[in-house]
């Protein structure tokens, strides 16, 4: 029983518009701010350096996102985009041929999603959880496959041209990421799977009880976030110029850090790919300008911390603004 | 009890109450006055300001104007502690109770007597309890542990804990929401024997019956006003339904659909499930209500769960217009035409955050797809016809379902199996937590389901409702049907002894 | 008298190192207690041990602690008692091994620690990080003279939060100026010893600093990430020069043979320390009065100098003792942790 529930204008769509005008603002004064601090941060050359690390973060944070909305949640993406690139770098070795190379990275990151799908949706393993733990068998895995850094030993030109090639004055990377970030948004926002996912996310039961099948979109969803961790994965290989089995630590909270800053809910149901982007424009934005300006790089952790904090906080007070 | 005060004083003044929140005027020079001893009902639809009221009383709000007395002494209650010191005891509708602690340690949380060296005195607490109960008799052993209890019984203990220290005023939030009839008596017997001890209470409900049973005077609030204050012998069903929704309602349970059922399109033979159900066998024909009804635990949602391939079964066949409801799914029941209106808005109909469009359209998104893409103008165009059909109180297609009122929100939940169109629908429940006056549409909308040709299973604990919606009425125990009945000569003592077989 | 033999064969560089050790007798068993072996560092001082061992004809048996304490003070204890002659320790932290340290003194067993110094020890085995950057930076200063004009702006590629890769950063620093004084560091980062993060730092400090020429990697991940940033910027590697440090993999090798501006590995020659270290067990296992720290010797390889070391087969590089067993080892370190 709520007194207050006479009457509140329409603002569901108006809701998430406004989140993302926070960040956007964030966004730009973030970019003013630097920019004053140092006339480097605002070149050309910085930017398509911050494009190029955010397209790295966007492709598997277009998967995280459907899968948060999905009320689901993927942390082996960071041990599976090191494995990934390994394998890809392995494959182009021994088969000289690039194409080849790229589809093993990529099907061996659907692969973790299948492996993550099966636990989660038929063992029913919190995803939590069982994403934790494929991190570690992946990350103690890569170290069985390979000691050390998988060597480039086929000088391809394609291989590395994925990472530093560009088409226009567009770097590659950043063209994939907005092929991915295009596809996603159109899902969401436009198709039946996309209504399907909102609804699997904000009551799976009501959504079960209304036909569909929440465990088998589910299910799609990881084995997607993991083939675009696969992809990803192809990218910084090609960018490191090696398979490097160390790299990704920390990765999935970045991923993760991005798509709840973006205003997609922990708990399912809420969320878009605009704020998503939003969100790893602004950490990346952040990550970049602390060394523009020279300051400590221990505030790498410390300040997207305190934007999440205090992001997260902001959408609170204007969600109990409107009452509810 | 001070006698003396008794006989000068009402119990509970309050003049000239507003309250205003950003948007809204919550209440409007709204008096209140209880007499100990009686039992005073505070009946409204929902948003007529009732909790608005309460919270006051229970100094959860400030009153922006107006005066409240308690045995005659004018008092500002600035919070819930002000309230409890000048005896104003709150049970509400919500039970809060700590589950792992035992009742006697709910019972007095907060405040347990100390012995020396800071220690709990536990028996002391024990003993306290049971002299407790004893006086307001219940039945409950204070060293149980809540989660332990029934849900009747959790909630006698909510009631107990606002006695604990001496009450003058009880208020009391829809407290049978979550009981069965029986211990609805019980509730009725506990709230004489507070009249007894001269405590005024103030009940606050929309069940008719109730309110007739066990209230003295009944005031009546619409839209943040007050509508009228009467003896109860002054009223009758239709005059308080009409002080309560400002119209007349031609009829509680209208019936335009005809008397002669269709074929056959659900069928469940052998029926038996792991959550207790055993050899279930009934039809329903297209075009009439079948109704169930049983007591708690009579297994009602476990069937209406297992016949839409919600819960998995054990046994059974179940055919949906001749077709084998094979694999035993919700997608497949879904698709040959049978679906749930769960009794459970919230957690199993809902998508709360998601806006009236999404909600309707949930059942049926392949009708508005184009390839993979949502016809989102066509998709729109069947909802808002569904909208102003059932005449749905919202500002928009785009506002969020959850700042919908129950009863609007059951009429997107219907909108949601008529736009995807079934032959059986199975109604949980149909109307708890629903006003009175939308209640009456809602019964209005499964008489034209019917009509309409579906088959409608109707599961309920509302015997006015299960007579009068009803074509035939099975009853249900232990997971089994007892008794078939024909509607029209069914009585409700044949039912009731069917349900407690 | 095969024993006798090994020794006598492997045993020229072992003198150089420990005087007087041809005499003695040889332990049969020695324990080794490593920290963490699934590190390419540690997988070659295994290996490097081995060899001697094989060499000398001792059984060497390796336990891995897998950075936890109590899996380390466990290993220990089994070799205890199973009666191990000398047992080799890298520590996983101080508070375990000077416990440990006290029960090997109370039963007489003689311990050599690999790597990191703790209190109470009496002999261990390291490489000198500051000097091992410090030479580096010299070479590197003569490559600048040579080939970068004299310029020298460094961007470094650091860790803060270790000691020892601090120590590196310095010594490369210091060696650098010793040839051209105007040397400066630019941009000091943190790329956290990762590839990938190092490539991600770097990329926005080489934006911010066009007059970067020289990268320093404080070990070989941090330069290639500090390359391939500075590749993904667009710009040519014609005057750059990269010096990467450790050299414990193949990747340097791989970078130095395709990368025109990895010029300079600061190489620490982990198997060597693995064959000191087993040198200076068998030394005190006979007594011998041995200094608290024995360097282990490290050295910049410039251009292809590393063949002179190392010879690669596939997957597999082998090292070549008879060049690494003629490097000298200062007596000491220019600098250490306690200098900080």
């Amino acid at each position: 029983m709520s007194d207050t529930s006479v009457a509140a204008p329409a603002r569901a769509t108006g809701l998430a518009a406004n989140g993302q005008l926070i960040l956007l603002g964030l966004l730009v004064l973030l970019v003013i701010g630097f920019s004053l601090g140092s006339a480097q941060f605002f070149s050309a050359e910085n930017l398509v350096a911050i494009l190029r690390q955010c397209a790295l973060v966007l492709i598997v944070a277009a998967g995280m996102t459907l899968l948060l909305i999905s009320a689901e949640v993927d942390l082996s993406v960071g041990a599976s985009l090191a494995f990934s690139g390994c394998v890809a770098m392995d494959v182009t070795n021994k088969t000289g041929n690039f194409a080849l190379g790229a589809a093993a990275g990529i099907a061996f990151g659907g692969l973790v999603g299948v492996f993550n799908g099966v636990v989660v949706t038929r063992l029913r393993v919190n995803s939590l959880i069982a994403t934790i733990a494929t991190l570690m068998i992946l990350q103690g895995g890569v170290y069985l496959y390979t000691r050390e850094a998988v060597q480039n030993r086929h000088q391809l030109p394609s291989f590395t041209t994925l990472s530093t090639g560009y088409v226009g004055p567009v770097p590659i990377p950043v063209i994939l990421a907005t092929i991915v970030c295009i596809l996603a948004w159109i899902v969401l926002s436009r198709t039946v799977a996309g209504r399907s996912i909102y609804a699997v996310g904000a009551n799976a039961t009501a959504a079960r009880l209304a036909g569909l099948r929440p465990e088998r979109l589910r299910f799609t969803l990881f084995v997607l976030t993991g083939l675009l961790t696969g992809l990803a994965g192809l990218i910084l290989a090609s960018l490191m110029n090696a398979g490097q089995p160390t790299a990704g630590r920390g990765f999935e909270l970045t991923v993760v850090a991005a798509v709840i800053l973006g205003g997609t809910s922990l708990s399912g149901g809420r969320g878009t790919i605009l704020g998503t982007i939003l969100g790893v424009l602004v950490l990346k934005v952040i990550d970049n300008g602390i060394i523009i300006l020279r300051w400590n790089q221990d505030l790498q952790m410390v300040v997207p911390g305190v934007v999440i904090i205090l992001a997260t906080w902001l959408d609170q007070v204007r969600r109990r603004g409107d009452g509810h | 009890m001070d006698t003396d005060a008794m006989t000068l004083a009402p119990a509970l003044e309050m003049t000239g109450i507003g309250k205003r929140f950003p948007g809204v005027v919550a209440l409007e020079d709204v008096g209140l006055r209880l007499e100990p001893g009686r039992v005073h009902a505070l009946m409204g639809e929902n948003g007529a300001g009732k909790s608005t009221l309460i919270k006051i009383l229970a100094g959860v709000y400030l009153p922006d104007e107006g005066t409240i007395r308690i045995g005659g002494e004018e008092v500002a209650l600035q919070s819930p502690r002000d309230a409890l010191a000048r005896g104003v005891k709150v049970v509400f509708q919500e039970i809060a109770l700590i589950d792992e602690f035992t009742v006697a340690e709910n019972l007095f949380l907060g405040e347990y007597p100390v012995g020396p060296g800071g220690s709990i005195r536990w028996r002391q607490i024990e003993d306290e309890a049971r002299a407790l109960f004893d006086r307001v008799g219940f039945a409950v052993d204070p060293r149980a542990k809540v989660r332990d209890l029934p849900v009747s019984q959790q909630q006698m203990v909510e009631i107990a804990r606002a006695l604990a220290k001496d009450a003058r005023i009880v208020v009391m939030d829809e407290p049978s929401s979550s009981l069965t009839p029986a211990e609805v008596e019980q509730l009725f017997a506990v709230i004489r024997r507070l009249t007894g001890l001269g405590i005024a209470v103030l009940y606050v409900s929309h069940k008719l019956d109730e309110i007739f049973a066990i209230a003295d005077t009944v005031t009546v609030l619409r839209d943040g006003r007050h509508v009228s204050t009467k003896p109860k012998a002054e009223h009758t069903e239709d005059s308080l339904i009409h002080d309560m929704i400002g119209r007349k309602i031609e009829a509680l349970y209208p019936r335009t659909r005809g008397h002669v059922p269709g074929e056959i399109m659900l069928s469940v033979e052998d029926l038996e499930t792991a959550t207790g159900l055993r050899d279930i066998a009934f039809t329903a024909r297209a075009g009439e209500v079948v109704g169930f009804f049983g007591l708690m635990g009579a297994g009602r949602t476990e069937l209406a769960k297992a016949i839409v391939g919600f819960d998995r079964i054990r046994a059974g066949r179940i055919e949906i217009d001749g077709t084998p409801l094979s694999p035993h799914d919700t997608a497949t029941g879904v698709r040959l035409g049978i679906g749930l209106l769960s009794e459970d808005r919230k957690r199993e109909g809902l998508m709360l955050d998601l806006e009236v469009t999404a909600n309707a359209s949930l059942a049926s998104l392949p009708k508005w797809a184009k390839g993979p893409f949502i016809d989102g103008r066509r998709e729109r165009a069947a909802v808002q016809d569904y909208v102003d059909r059932f005449r749905i109180r919202t500002p928009g297609l785009d506002q969020p379902i959850k700042l919908l009122s129950g009863g609007n929100q059951q009429k997107v939940l219907v909108s949601r199996w008529l736009l995807k169109g079934l032959k059986v629908i199975v109604v949980d429940e149909p109307t708890r937590g629903i006003d009175v006056g939308a209640k009456a549409e809602i019964f209005a909308l499964i008489d034209q389901l019917a009509s309409q040709g579906l088959a409608v299973v109707m599961m309920t604990s509302e015997m006015p409702e299960l007579l009068g919606l009803s074509d035939r009425i099975m009853v249900m125990a232990g997971g089994r049907i007892t008794a078939e009945l024909d509607a029209a000569t069914a009585t409700q003592e044949e039912i009731l002894n069917a349900a407690i077989l | 008298m095969k024993r006798l033999n090994h020794m006598l064969f492997g045993g020229v560089a072992a003198l150089a190192l420990t005087a007087g050790l041809a005499v003695a007798e040889t332990p049969e068993r020695i324990g080794y207690i490593v920290n963490y072996a699934t590190h390419e560092w540690y997988q070659n001082v295994i290996k490097g041990m081995q060899d001697r061992a094989d060499e000398l004809g001792i059984q060497l048996e390796v336990r891995d602690a897998n950075l936890d304490v109590a899996r380390q003070i466990a290993a220990a204890e089994d070799f205890m008692a199973q009666g191990v002659d000398v047992l080799i320790i890298t520590p996983v932290n101080e508070e375990g091994v000077v416990q440990l340290l006290r029960r090997a003194g109370e039963e007489g067993l003689p311990v050599v620690l690999e790597g990191n110094p703790v209190r109470g020890m009496t002999t261990m085995v390291a490489i000198c990080d500051y000097d091992t950057g410090y030479h580096a930076g010299v070479a590197a200063g003569a490559h600048a003279m040579e080939h970068l004009g004299g310029e020298a702006r460094v961007m470094n590629v650091g860790l803060p939060l270790l000691s020892a890769t601090v120590l590196r950063s310095m010594g490369f620093m210091d060696g650098l100026q010793t040839v051209i004084p105007d040397a400066v560091m630019v941009h000091d980062l943190d790329g956290g010893g990762n590839p990938d993060r190092s490539l991600e730092v770097s990329a926005a400090a080489l934006a911010q600093n066009a007059e970067i020429n020289i990268i320093y990697g404080i070990n070989d991940s941090s330069a290639q990430g500090g390359l391939q940033a500075w590749k993904a910027s667009g710009r040519d590697q014609d005057n750059l020069l990269v010096v990467g440090t450790g050299g414990e993999g193949l990747a340097f090798i791989n970078a130095m043979e395709t990368e025109p501006a990895w010029r300079i590995e600061a190489a620490m020659f982990p198997e060597k320390v693995g064959f000191t270290t087993l040198d200076a067990a068998v030394a005190l296992f006979n007594g011998e009065d041995l200094p608290e720290h024995i360097v282990s010797p490290t050295a910049p390889m410039v251009g292809d100098e590393w063949q002179q070391f190392y010879s690669v087969e596939g997957d597999v590089r082998t090292i070549n003792w008879d060049n690494v067993n003629q490097l000298e080892a200062p007596a000491a370190c220019m600098m250490t942790a306690a200098d900080l």
